[in-house]
C-alpha cells in the first residue's frame, strides 16, 4: 500500500499557509507547516508559498535561519516546489524595491511585467517543451496575481501565459519547480496541477 | 467575481446602503460560489469599520477551514498593516480597503508596500449626482468629493483595482450606472463594477470598457443555483471562462 505523502510548507511569517494547506489536504497529502528544518527534513517535498513584496519575504527567511537550508535541500535533490512569491524567491535576485538577492535555487531575475502594471485574474497556462509534470495543464485557466515576473533563461521556463507577449510563468531546474499562479487558487486544474507536479516530483 | 456582504457575522441582501435581509451563513454561500465556478469571491463586512472592531478573524477562520478552491478577497475593519497581513494568512488572497481611505491613506500605502500591490483592492462607494462624483463614508452616510491624495494613491498605484461600487444602486436589479466609469478620474488603474449588476446585456456593456477588468455581482446571484453558469452563457463572445467550468472537475 502506497504511503500518503507528506508537504512540508515553509513557515516564515509570509504568505496564504491556510489556502495552501487546505488544498494539499483536500488532495489527500499530509501536510507540516513548519519553520523547523527538523521537521522539514521529515517531509517528502518542501512547498515554499509566499504573497506580497520580495524583500520583506526574504528578510523573514533569513531572520528564521532558512536560506542556507533551503539552499542544501534544493542541492540535494529533495523536491521543491515554490508558488507566487515562492517561485519568485527561488531566483538569484529581485529588484522590487531595489536589488534583492533571492535563493538562487533557478538561474534568472525577478524583474517588473514590462506589459502591464499587474497581471490578475485568469489566464491561459501553456507549457513549453512538454514538461510531463505540467502538460496536464496547457491550455488550461489558471488564477495569477502578480506584477512582477521570473525573467529565467529559456532552458528552465516550462510555462508561459500572455498578455500581448508570452512571459514565464513557471521554471524548472530538475527537482525544483517554480509557479507564478495560485494552484491552490485555479480550482480544478490547480489542483490537478499540485497533483502533478507533487507525485512527478516525488516519483522521479 | 461573486460578493458576499456580511453584517453582524450574517450574509445578508443589502439594498442601497440602508436596508438588510438576511440570507445564511457567509461561509454557505461561499462554499457555493466556490462549487459554481464564479471567478474571485469578495467577502465584505460591513459594520466592522464603523464598530472599529477589527476584520472579522473568526469568519476567515471559518472560511479557510471550506479550503476554498476560489481566489478570496476579504474586506472590512482593516485598519493596519498587521491587520492586512493577519488577514492574507487566514484565508484570504486579497485585501479590500474602504473605511481606512478615508481614515489614513499612508497606512494603505505601508500595506501595500507589505503585501504588495496586487494584493490591495481600494473600495469606492461612489455616485454621480449634481454634475460630480462624489466618494461616500458609508459610516456616517456623508459624501464628499474624492480626495487629491486618493487619486493620488491610485494614480502611483498603490492599488492594484478599484471596486467603484454604486452604493445608491446596489441591490437594485439593472440599475448599475455606468457614469461611474466614466467619471473616475484615474485611467490606468483597472476598474471592478459593483452595485445594482444584474443583467446579462448590462454587464456586457459594463466588461466592454477597456478600463474595467472585472463585473461583481452580489444579490443577483443568490436567487438561483445556476446563476453563475447562466451569466455565462448569456456573455458568450466576452473574454470570460466559458459555462461548463466550475472548481469541482476531475482533480
Amino acid at each position: 500500500m502506497k504511503t500518503r505523502r507528506t508537504v512540508g510548507i515553509v513557515d516564515y511569517g509570509v504568505g496564504n499557509h491556510v489556502s495552501v494547506w487546505r488544498a494539499m489536504h483536500a488532495l489527500g497529502y499530509r501536510c507540516r507547516v513548519t519553520e523547523e528544518p527538523a521537521v522539514l527534513d521529515a517531509t517528502d517535498v518542501i512547498l515554499l508559498p509566499g504573497v506580497g513584496a520580495f524583500p520583506p519575504a526574504m528578510q523573514a527567511i533569513e531572520a528564521k535561519g532558512l536560506v542556507e537550508y533551503l539552499r542544501s535541500q534544493a542541492r540535494s535533490g529533495k523536491p521543491f516546489l515554490g508558488i507566487c512569491l515562492g517561485m519568485q524567491l527561488m531566483a538569484d535576485a529581485s529588484t522590487e524595491f531595489g536589488l534583492t538577492a533571492g535563493l538562487g535555487l533557478i538561474p534568472g531575475r525577478v524583474e517588473p511585467l514590462r506589459q502591464a502594471a499587474w497581471h490578475i485574474g485568469w489566464n491561459t497556462f501553456e507549457v513549453v517543451g512538454g514538461d510531463p509534470l505540467l502538460r496536464c495543464i496547457d491550455g488550461q485557466s489558471v488564477y495569477f496575481n502578480h506584477s512582477f515576473v521570473f525573467d529565467a533563461p529559456p532552458e528552465y521556463c516550462v510555462g508561459v501565459a500572455r498578455l500581448e507577449q508570452p512571459f514565464c510563468v513557471a521554471v524548472r531546474r530538475d527537482n525544483v519547480v517554480g509557479l507564478q499562479f495560485h494552484p491552490e487558487k485555479s480550482q480544478a486544474s490547480g489542483r490537478q496541477a499540485l497533483r502533478s507536479v507533487i507525485d512527478g516530483l516525488c516519483d522521479a | 467575481m461573486g460578493v458576499i456582504t456580511v453584517r453582524s457575522g450574517w450574509a445578508v441582501q443589502s439594498f442601497g446602503y440602508r436596508r438588510w435581509l438576511p440570507l445564511g451563513r457567509p461561509e454557505v454561500l461561499a462554499e457555493n460560489l466556490d462549487r459554481w465556478g464564479v471567478d474571485e469571491i469578495l467577502v465584505q463586512a460591513i459594520d466592522r469599520s464603523a464598530s472599529r472592531s477589527g476584520p472579522d478573524f473568526e469568519l476567515l477562520d471559518r472560511l479557510g477551514r471550506i479550503g476554498l478552491a476560489t481566489p478570496l478577497i476579504y474586506g472590512g475593519g482593516i485598519a493596519t498593516v498587521s491587520d492586512a497581513a493577519r488577514v492574507v494568512q487566514s484565508a484570504a488572497d486579497r485585501v479590500a480597503v474602504d473605511a481606512l481611505l478615508h481614515d489614513d491613506a499612508d497606512e494603505v500605502r505601508r500595506i501595500s508596500g507589505h503585501l504588495g500591490a496586487q494584493a490591495v483592492i481600494g473600495a469606492l462607494p461612489l455616485a454621480v449626482h449634481d454634475g460630480g462624483l462624489h466618494w461616500l463614508d458609508h459610516r456616517t452616510g456623508r459624501e464628499s468629493e474624492l480626495q487629491p491624495d486618493i487619486v493620488e494613491l491610485f494614480r502611483s498605484g498603490v492599488a492594484s483595482e478599484a471596486l467603484l461600487i454604486d452604493w445608491r444602486h446596489e441591490g437594485s436589479a439593472g440599475a448599475f450606472d455606468q457614469q461611474l466609469l466614466r467619471s473616475f478620474p484615474v485611467s490606468g488603474v483597472p476598474l471592478i463594477a459593483f452595485g445594482g449588476l444584474s443583467e446579462a446585456q448590462q454587464i456586457r456593456s459594463v466588461l466592454g470598457s477597456e478600463r474595467v477588468a472585472a463585473a461583481a455581482i452580489g444579490n443577483f446571484l443568490n436567487y438561483s443555483e445556476h446563476a453563475v453558469q447562466r451569466y455565462r452563457r448569456q456573455l458568450a463572445g466576452v473574454p470570460v471562462r466559458p459555462a461548463s467550468f466550475s472548481s469541482k472537475g476531475q482533480q
